[in-house]
């Protein structure tokens, strides 16, 4: 007994520091904020039990439910547009590429790039008269994106920064899948016949979509925590009006000093994480405890 | 039949030709304006044949010392948090590889559950306490804090690559009468080193360009490059475009060289830690 005790003690202490990190940096705080959620609470002042009174203020306000909806849409927009276009460039790679390492380096750049630099970029891009994007579009005739005063626009240009700057992660797991399914699938299906688009229906398609859908996860989960864009861009306005739910619970904790009632949009922001996520985290937890 | 071909090579050059110009043109505009002259940048139609300058760096280096400053702070933070994230996540990593309980699966599975919460939701709790402990405003909340939101992913990306070196490697070793820790830093560390490469990838790049902690934790001493820009696009209001230029550059620039050397360690490390997660 004590021989397989003593490694597991060994493994135990090697994990430690990760996981006191992880409790005391995130799982402490997240317990305090559930219990401040019940709670009404501002800097310097001692909490005191509300029940359910902040999530009623949270889900009584009108601002709450446009930033969740902004929120929804831009998530929805990012995430199946950079699937397609992930999707797109992997198997466009995937076809033959020629001066493939460098090829990749282009589409791996903007990686590299933070919030704060894509927002110089892009806002250069389509500044009025002097921008490129926007003298692309006068020359076609089409309005410039009026990114400061029409909200659709602004989160029109928050979804394209964000795209912009995630579609690296997304396409190196959807190619690295591609580059996964074997040769010889599709020389069978030649063989038979098959046309480019059968075979994309029966073989790309289905062996691509378990990544595809944890691709598709973890962009859902990491949009929606969609902050740094939007704060830089817009600051979620005009008049609140591209305020997401990030923006909105910063503006409650910071501006309004409303803890309370930012917890409790924190919480709510979990449960809708964790709503997203349940799908995932079920196959996990399968795969982990019995193929393990 | 040949129609066609020749139809097949046209959409992919045209296809090919979009990717880059949407991958590289925000960063090719932003590097080259940032040696152009003022009236440079504002030609119409844009001019790619122009007389480089040094102007907007000098700009900046009298009107925004304090760039340099978060430049400085940037490095300091982006060090720390990754020499922290990368030892921790290797130890870590080669414990889950290599041993088996219950309870420790429990664990990993708490490590994945555990990033599911939004960083914005931290600032709230730990906002007041760090400002208790007088630790606003310094490198160390910085370095804890990006490491720890790296740590769930680094560990499962280092269990993956652990989990590559065969365990006879162990078992050679133990019968040599090597302890865990000499084991760990003798034979694990160097076979598991171009997983630490890929991981540090991540850490680097997350911390080199975080912003939401960054702007809650910091005021002025311990300020990075990414919030001096920010202040930049906003104090600025009929924009000093040349000199937000020439910035955005220098913080961009030993990033991205750093990210395209290490492309190869970036998708291993997306593939042993993404999709195995």
């Amino acid at each position: 007994m004590s021989s397989i005790r003593r490694p597991l003690q060994t493994a135990w202490l090697l994990v430690s520091p990760v996981q006191a990190l992880l409790v005391l940096l995130i799982l402490v705080p997240a317990v305090y904020i559930f219990i401040l959620s019940f709670n009404r609470s501002s800097f310097g002042v001692s909490p005191e039990f509300v029940g359910f009174d902040n999530y009623i203020a949270v889900l009584s306000d009108g601002r709450f439910w446009k930033s969740a909806l902004n929120t929804i849409i831009v998530v929805l927009i990012i995430v199946h547009v950079e699937i397609l276009l992930a999707m797109g460039i992997a198997l466009l790679f995937a076809s033959g590429t020629p001066a493939r390492a460098l090829m990749l380096a282009a589409v791996l750049a903007p990686y590299a790039v933070s919030e704060v630099t894509a927002v110089v970029m892009w806002r250069f891009l389509f500044e009025p008269d002097i921008g490129l994007l926007s003298q692309a579009l006068a020359f076609l005739g089409l309005p410039n994106l009026d990114w400061a005063v029409n909200p659709t626009h602004g989160l029109l240009m928050v979804s394209l920064l964000s795209i912009w700057l995630n579609l690296p992660f997304t396409f190196i797991i959807l190619y690295s899948a591609r580059l996964g399914i074997p040769g010889e699938l599709y020389e069978a299906a030649q063989v038979d016949g098959a046309s480019p688009w059968t075979r994309f229906r029966q073989i790309t398609l289905p062996l691509l979509m378990p990544a595809i859908l944890v691709a598709m996860l973890f962009r859902y989960i990491f949009a929606f925590r969609l902050f740094s864009e939007v704060w830089l861009l817009t600051g979620g306005g005009p008049a609140r009006q591209t305020e997401v739910l990030a923006i909105y619970l910063y503006l409650e904790a910071f501006r309004y000093n409303d803890f309370g009632k930012a917890s409790a949009t924190g919480w709510l922001l979990v449960g809708l994480s964790l709503i997203l996520a349940l799908f995932y985290l079920r196959q996990l937890q399968k795969e982990m405890f019995n193929a393990r | 039949m040949h129609a066609k071909r020749l139809a097949v090579v046209v959409f992919k050059t045209i296809a090919f030709g979009a990717v880059l110009i949407w991958s590289l043109l925000p960063i090719a505009v932003i590097i080259l304006s940032s040696f152009k002259a003022d009236r440079d940048i504002f030609a119409i139609p844009p001019k790619l044949q122009f007389v480089p300058t040094l102007a907007n760096y000098e700009a900046l280096w009298v009107k925004w010392g304090s760039f340099f400053t978060g430049l400085a702070n940037s490095f300091g933070v982006t060090a720390g948090a990754t020499v922290l994230a990368v030892a921790l996540c290797t130890i870590a990593g080669y414990a889950y590889s290599r041993f088996n309980s219950k309870a420790l699966t429990a664990s990993v599975f708490f490590l994945v559950v555990i990033r599911l919460f939004p960083p914005i939701v931290l600032t709230l709790p730990l906002f007041p306490v760090i400002n208790y402990l007088g630790l606003n405003d310094t490198h160390f909340v910085l370095i804890v804090l990006y490491a720890t939101l790296y740590v769930s992913l680094g560990t499962v990306m280092m269990r993956t690559f652990v989990d590559q070196i065969p365990r006879e490697i162990d078992e050679a070793a133990k019968v040599d009468g090597a302890n865990t820790w000499q084991l760990l830093r003798q034979v694990i560390l160097p076979l598991v080193a171009p997983g630490m490469v890929s991981l540090s990838v991540f850490v680097v790049v997350y911390a080199w360009n975080e912003y939401l902690f960054a702007f809650i934790f910091t005021t002025t001493r311990a300020r990075t490059a990414p919030l001096v820009i920010s202040e930049m696009i906003g104090a600025i209001d009929g924009v000093e475009w040349g000199v937000l230029f020439s910035a955005a550059t220098l913080q961009l620039l030993p990033v991205l060289i750093f990210v395209l050397l290490a492309q190869k360690y970036l998708i291993a490390g997306l593939t042993a830690g993404a999709t195995k997660g």
